[in-house]
């Protein structure tokens, strides 16, 4: 433990953002990162607990008070290793995930929780300076073939441990360039792609073959893989959106969150957006249906690419502002949050049910919705109309995408149409393909994702060498 | 008692009960606090199911079961293990840290650093005031688990705990026999119940006559009416022998009951022993008492020592030698707050530890000597064992080290040690005022800091006095030689202390002698 009483002497300082007025201009990132000696005081707070609740609420079990302790008497070095150990890309989590670690914090208790996410983020980025982060390649080739379909969070974690230990893998990808997700679903303003360049290029180096533009079912046939590889990690992801079927949802205008991200995406890169039709909110009055973490991205691009007015619609009620701590701790509380996309001026709205799509010449202008009572159930005459230009529909993912490769091989699949699998073995009902990450689990964090594929390359080590040493 | 749940607790737990105790506890390795390191958390004792079935089966066929209440703690949790324990024997459940959790605790494991973030276990106002505990979550937790106790006694057709108790052949143990981790391990000798007649009774079910209207406290009280009455000095002279245990005790809660804290003035009651006295001899031995055995004594001798004075030595006959022999047990001086001792001879292991501030001069110790000690005077005539002042944070030792070697054999984590200094100031009236015995060889004990040759002598002296030491007399007469091996063993924050005590007095222009650690009432 770094400093006994460092709690009761230094108050939680996180990092600051330019201010919103600032940051809707470009699509660079706009967190500042805090001074060293500010994270060393920081991480001073931590009082390494007995028994540590942030290895519990962090999914990938990140042992935070030691890298704390590191990092208070200045060993960077040795923090990085410690991070990398059970994170592949703590540089992702660090700017992306949502932090469960710091809900989970005894600190949180009766006190601000330890800025954990801020301090992760400082190691991360102080590893890539200063050199540390180096590929690993393995020392012996075991001769075995694993494919890894979907090159997300998970698909890449995945494959990086697996070819660590010696398999050779190929990671198979549908887009132009490696991410998933994290290149083609979080804004550049949250995340800029650079930093999955880096790894992208540390796991060429280690020896993944990256197989880009490639969609398995489409391009090459889902079964020609049971032949060609000794194991198979389905990755693919969450991709199915839930949708809205309501009158009007056919009008021009009305598109999935996903559609209109990716397009944004391709653009800050510079890539081509191939034949779509652009969808773009620039002098727009656009409605977010959804209160997510999706729909804040929709905010914010909305409002770089020049709308007039952001309103996000949220079908449940408002959380409490402050959420009863003796009840929730230390689990992720149900409380109001308001992200920086939210913070950049968007109207929200609450216990709203969107019933219907009216529009003009076949294009989108007016939304009516309904206010829900406590037990969601419509208030009569709450009805009220609200001008829309661009409707962007970010309520969630049901399940992977069924069409091509999940149908082609098969697989069984659990309630809610992911693919079925456990979380002791990853294997599905057909010998040798393992699946993990959202295409298992349906919508999560990054963070789960990335526990998914180490702990799915686990299992396939297991599976192909009998034992294995990677981590769980 | 409490036992350590491992092999062979039976047998110990058999000499308790034969020892006449009222209780055991057998303690098992699981739950503890949290300030231990981690190592004794997981690796001290066995599961306590093994001990308490061990003690059940010794106590059962020894038929000492029925006068004996066993208890059984080491992380109970849940209504189960209160019912577990009492089929395989125990009486009554301790339980520490789950209703701890029930009022807040979080296992940080910070006990002992004063940082407990939810205001249980530290001083910390700031923390404190972050408890959120209240007694109404210990009373649910209790009452959750005794209704699962209840709900499992009712399935088994109980009415009563004290009707299960020892019926080991009640437990349903196949599914843990079977379970595959359980293969090739032989549990039947956990599961065993001893066959013995109706007769033998398998719980606690009678009363024990300690016979304490016998004990030779009510002697001392009897023999001391005119002191405790009338203030007139007694002096008495009894044998004593090892069955004879807290000598003093009953009498100095008749003094204390009488007279308080204060006590009666120096020696009222004096009472010469001549035997070999029993366990806590002279324990919380009051103001005015002193008790001059001569023979020796065992454990714990004044234990909680509170004012009285305690003399042992061997007999004049004995042709022992007795800077070589050891006199008293282990633990002497445990928790003592002040008084005087004076123990020709030496001591066994944990000398003086916890003394808050009592007087006392021996001729050697064992390991682990003055730990965790917090005020008064301890003086050593000799060789100590190792660790000696582990935890010392408060009060003085002086050591003479013939050998130079003592350094190695110091804990050197809390305590400075420094030679004492010959004083130029020692003059003649303080010379006279020692050799005085008269005026009771009052040792100063104002300045911690300073004066250590002074005090150092008049101990000694007093040493000699009660004892009749030759080692003593030895070092007196050759002053010049010894002094300078002589160490002193300074506590770093007790010297901080006394400095930031010293200047907050000069401050305020009045006496230091009343702040002194632990004598306030001796001079």
């Amino acid at each position: 433990m770094g400093k006994v009483t460092g709690f009761l002497e230094i108050e939680r300082e996180d990092r600051s953002l330019e201010p919103a007025a600032d940051r809707v201009r470009h699509y660079r990132e706009f967190v500042k990162p805090l001074p060293e000696g500010e994270v060393k005081d920081q991480a001073a707070r931590c009082m390494d607990c007995g028994i540590p609740y942030c290895h519990q609420g962090c999914p990938v079990n990140n042992q935070i008070p030691d890298w704390n302790d590191l990092v208070y008497h200045t060993d960077w070095q040795e923090a990085a290793r410690n991070l990398h150990s059970t994170n592949n890309f703590p540089e992702v989590t660090g700017r992306v995930c949502p932090a469960p670690c710091e809900a989970a914090c005894t600190l949180n208790i009766h006190d601000d929780a330890v800025a954990i996410k801020s301090i992760e983020c400082a190691i991360a980025d102080k590893s890539f300076e200063e050199g540390w982060v180096e590929p690993q390649p393995p020392e012996h080739e075991t001769g075995k073939k694993v494919a890894v379909i979907g090159s997300g969070p998970s698909g890449m974690a995945c494959a990086q441990q697996l070819r660590r230990v010696g398999h050779e893998v190929h990671l198979y990808e549908k887009n132009a360039q490696p991410g998933g997700l994290l290149r083609y679903g979080i804004p550049d303003f949250k995340m800029e792609k650079h930093i999955i360049e880096r790894r992208h290029q540390q796991m060429e180096a280690e020896g993944v073959v990256f197989h880009l533009n490639t969609h398995i079912g489409k391009d090459v046939e889902a079964k020609k893989l049971l032949s060609d590889y000794d194991a198979i990690v389905l990755a693919g992801g969450s991709e199915s959106p839930r949708d809205l079927p309501i009158e009007g949802r056919e009008l021009d205008g009305v598109h999935f969150a996903m559609d209109f991200l990716t397009q944004q995406n391709r653009r800050v890169s510079s890539e081509d957006l191939g034949d779509v039709e652009p969808i773009l909110a620039d002098g727009k009055h656009v409605v977010v249906i959804g209160g997510g973490d999706t729909g804040s991205d929709c905010i914010g691009t909305s409002f770089r690419q020049g709308a007039v007015s952001v309103t996000q619609l949220e079908i449940m009620p408002m959380p409490p502002m402050q959420e009863d701590k003796m009840l929730t701790w230390p689990h992720w509380p149900l409380k109001f949050r308001t992200s920086s996309s939210q913070a950049e001026g968007a109207d929200r709205d609450f216990s709203v049910s969107t019933k219907r799509f009216i529009g003009e010449d076949g294009k989108v202008t007016t939304l009516e919705c309904q206010r829900l009572d406590e037990e969601m159930k419509p208030i009569e005459g709450s009805e009220f109309q609200l001008k829309a230009d661009l409707v962007l529909l970010a309520m969630g993912f049901v399940h992977p995408v069924k069409q091509g490769m999940l149908e082609a091989l098969g697989l069984e699949l659990d309630g809610r149409g992911n693919v079925k699998a456990n979380t002791n073995d990853y294997q599905t009902s057909t010998d040798k393909i393992f699946a993990a990450g959202d295409m298992r689990r349906g919508q999560s964090l990054v963070v789960w994702a990335i526990r998914e594929g180490r702990q799915a390359a686990h299992a396939v080590d297991k599976f192909l060498m009998g034992t294995t040493d990677l981590p769980r | 008692m409490k036992l350590v749940s491992e092999i062979g607790v039976g047998t110990v737990a058999a000499g308790v009960a034969k020892a006449k105790a009222d209780h055991v506890t057998i303690a098992g390795f699981e739950g503890g606090t949290g300030a231990s390191p981690l190592t004794s958390i997981k690796h001290a004792g066995s599961p306590w199911e093994i001990g308490l079935a061990e003690t059940q089966q010794t106590l059962v066929l020894n038929g000492l079961r029925s006068r004996i209440a066993v208890q059984v703690d080491g992380g109970l949790r849940t209504g189960r293990d209160v019912l577990v324990g009492a089929l395989l024997g125990a009486d009554e459940f301790g339980f520490a840290t789950a209703p701890l959790i029930a009022v807040g605790c979080i296992m940080m494991r910070k006990c002992h650093l004063n940082t407990c973030p939810v205001g249980i276990a530290t001083q910390d106002p700031v923390l404190r005031k972050l408890f959120s505990g209240a007694p109404e979550h210990v009373i649910n937790y209790f009452f959750f688990m005794a209704e699962e106790v209840r709900e499992y006694m009712a399935a088994l057709g109980f009415t009563k705990l004290e009707e299960l108790i020892g019926r080991s052949e009640i437990l349903d143990k196949s599914e843990a026999i079977d379970h595959w981790k359980a293969r090739g391990l032989d549990f039947s000798r956990i599961f065993h119940k001893p066959q013995v007649g109706p007769e033998v009774s398998l719980s606690n079910t009678e009363r024990q006559d300690h016979e304490l209207e016998e004990v030779l406290d009510r002697k001392f009280i009897e023999l001391s009416k005119d002191a405790l009455e009338n203030r007139k000095p007694v002096k008495l002279d009894l044998p004593i022998k090892n069955i004879d245990r807290t000598a003093g005790a009953m009498l100095s809660g008749e003094v204390a009951t009488r007279y308080g804290h204060k006590g009666l003035s120096e020696d009222t009651i004096w009472i010469t022993l001549r035997g070999s006295a029993g366990q806590s001899f002279g324990a919380w031995l009051a103001h005015g008492v002193t008790l001059d055995l001569i023979g020796e004594g065992n454990d714990y001798v004044g234990k909680g020592l509170s004012g009285g004075r305690i003399i042992v030595r061997p007999p004049e006959e004995a042709k022992i030698v007795p800077e070589e022999s050891i006199i008293v047990g282990n633990t002497v001086l445990y928790g003592a707050i002040t008084g005087e001792c004076y123990f020709h001879g030496v001591a066994g292991e944990r000398f003086g530890v916890r003394n808050s501030g009592a007087l006392a001069v021996v001729e050697g110790t064992g390991d682990h000597g003055c730990e965790y000690m917090t005020g008064g005077v301890v003086v050593v005539l000799g060789g100590t064992g190792r660790n000696f002042a582990a935890g010392m944070s408060g009060g003085v030792a002086y050591v003479l080290d013939e050998a130079g070697d003592f350094e190695q054999r110091c804990n050197m984590a809390m305590v400075d040690l420094e030679p004492i200094p010959a004083e130029e100031q020692f003059n003649a009236q303080d010379q006279h005022q020692i050799n005085d015995m008269e005026s009771h060889g009052l040792v100063d004990l104002t300045d911690m800091t300073k004066d250590d040759e002074k005090r150092l002598r008049q101990l000694i002296q007093n040493h000699l006095h009660y004892t009749g030491s030759k080692r003593a007399r030895q070092i007196l007469e050759n002053w010049g030689e010894y002094l300078p091996k002589f160490i002193k063993v300074m506590p770093v924050e007790y010297r901080r202390a006394l400095e930031e005590m010293a200047e907050a007095q000069a401050a305020e222009d009045t006496g230091l002698a009343e702040l002194e650690v632990g004598m306030p009432d001796a001079k």
